[in-house]
């Protein structure tokens, strides 16, 4: 059965967060004090004809970067490696969408330092879309929110609750 | 959110059985017996010393519609009138004519059956049915004093009261509905009748009336479907064809027909069918009372599903859960053929807090 987390992005569509990437991310939930934060990046599709964006995988821990219980740092050599395996094996068609990270806390919302983190991968990454997508996976929720490339406002999006059934 | 529509379009393709023009298989088999019928009617009749009435042939049923699907058993069915130019003062009972038709064909396959509203031959493969081609026998217009065609119905053995020439308009039938939409509107009215037509072989027994017939489908989609396109840029004023909206207003407007009324001796909810031609009667009367629940909660179930896929964001999630309802005939499209080509990303290093 597909289940997954669905919001509205700002173009009128959807943003899922496939069951797949789901598990993946969920199993770096910081459920207990012994766990660190985690993160990655976001892989998925433009879904052609729509305005719904699809994650389908995401990118784990990787050699290089740094872990501790309120702070990640994302090496970008491994991740990138990633983004252009998927992209190369896909004929183009899985792509970077944005990042991921855990928070110790049941609803996550966005720290000064993620807002930041954010707002400078809108203005130095290189990515082929008008949007990037950061999720947040907190140890009950999971919370995304749109950043747009020109204006770089960040926007919190609203899930949609009955998705998962 | 997600566009099936091309998915949905393969799927009609897989499942379409096609007309006679283009079908010369099913020709060739009705041809066969047509030839048949010729030859022993006329022996038969020679033999007994009397004149075969003339009677011409007409393709009827779903072929004639172009709306039938491709039986999930291999069991095709063929639909031929015969349109002979009998009185029915003179020939009060049809079965007289309908055995005519039977002793010819007795004996050309190895199951030949009269049956009330047609007499059918079988053709199989050992036990397993290849397809089989019903006749149904008319008296034509002309040749009664109040130019009425009407169907013989009835069998050998068959109570007298139930053998009678019922008034039928196969002609009449075909032209109002083909006469309802043209164009696109009438290739998404069949299309969309195809899909329903799979989903009631797959999910119906074929055994009596446990099944909505064909042709009260027919008549539902006559009644209360609607073509439909969706908007898919507002300013532009772009639409495009959705079969997936189409069909789910359709069922949910059948789902609205149900109606609770008293029959068998309890009070049950039903859904009529009735012929917007003589007889008029309702095409699904013979379905009891318990399969017509069981039609409305599968109905119920379809519904539920299309939402579930329309709601969806992620076509392959759509169409795997459409495949649930309309088999494995339905396409699952490739991960990677649903997303957009798009330039290379490249990321830097990153904090989170
Ligand atoms: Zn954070």
């Amino acid at each position: 059965m597909s289940s997954g987390i669905c919001f509205c992005n700002s173009q009128g569509g959807l943003f899922k967060i496939g069951e797949n990437a789901l598990l993946q991310m969920r199993a770096y939930v910081q459920d207990d004090p012994g766990k660190a934060e985690a993160g990655g990046v976001l892989l998925g599709r433009f879904i052609v004809d729509s305005a719904d964006i699809v994650v389908d995988q995401v990118t784990i821990p990787m050699p290089g970067d740094k872990r501790s219980r309120h702070r990640f740092f994302r090496e970008a050599k491994n991740h990138q490696a990633m983004i252009d395996r998927r992209w190369n094996q896909s004929k183009h068609r899985c792509n970077y969408l944005g990042g991921w990270h855990t928070h110790p806390e049941p609803n996550p919302t966005a720290s000064k330092t993620d807002i930041r983190d954010w707002k400078r991968a809108l203005r130095q990454n290189q990515f082929d879309s008008e949007t990037l997508y950061f999720v947040i996976v907190g140890t009950q929720e999971v919370s995304a929110w749109e950043g747009n490339r020109h204006t770089r406002l960040i926007k919190e999006l609203m899930s949609i609750p009955d998705q998962e059934n | 959110m997600a566009d099936i529509q091309k998915q949905f379009e393969e799927f009609n393709d897989v499942v379409r059985l096609k007309q006679y023009e283009h079908n010369a298989n099913l020709r060739e088999k009705r041809d066969v017996i047509l030839k048949k019928l010729k030859e022993r009617l006329k022996v038969l009749f020679e033999e007994r010393d009397d004149d075969l009435p003339k009677y011409t042939h007409f393709d009827q049923g779903s072929y004639k519609l172009g709306t039938g699907v491709k039986p999930l058993t291999g069991d095709f069915d063929i639909d031929v009138g015969l349109l002979f130019e009998v009185d029915r003062d003179e020939y009060r009972d049809p079965v007289v004519v309908k055995q005519w038709v039977y002793d010819a064909l007795d004996g050309h396959t190895k199951k030949v059956e009269m049956r009330r509203p047609c007499v059918t031959v079988f053709y199989q493969n050992g036990e397993e049915p290849l397809y089989h081609v019903d006749l149904a026998v008319y008296s034509a217009a002309d040749s009664n004093f109040d130019n009425k065609i009407c169907v013989g119905k009835g069998k050998q053995g068959s109570p007298p009261e139930n053998c009678i020439w019922e008034e039928a308009d196969p002609d009449g039938l075909i032209t109002v509905l083909t006469g309802k939409y043209s164009g696109d509107d009438w290739e998404q009215f069949r299309r969309c009748l195809r899909y329903l037509k799979r989903w009631k072989d797959l999910k119906f027994p074929t055994a009596g009336n446990a099944a909505p017939v064909g042709i009260g489908l027919t008549i539902a989609a006559y009644n209360w479907f609607y073509p439909k396109q969706k908007i898919v840029d507002n300013y532009a004023g772009q639409t495009r064809t959705d079969d997936l909206g189409a069909l789910l207003d359709f069922a949910n407007a059948m789902l609205c027909n149900f109606n609770l009324v008293f029959r068998d001796g309890e009070y049950a909810e039903r859904i009529e069918a009735k012929l917007p031609v003589v007889p008029y009667g309702d095409v699904f009367e013979k379905m009891s009372n318990q399969y017509m629940t069981k039609f409305k909660e599968k109905l119920q179930k379809l519904v539920a599903v299309m939402e579930e896929a329309m709601k969806e964001a992620d076509p392959v999630e759509a169409c795997k859960k459409l495949q649930k309802v309309f088999g494995d005939d339905f396409p699952v499209p490739e991960r990677d053929d649903t997303g957009a080509k798009r330039g290379p990303a490249i990321i830097t290093s990153s904090h989170s807090a």
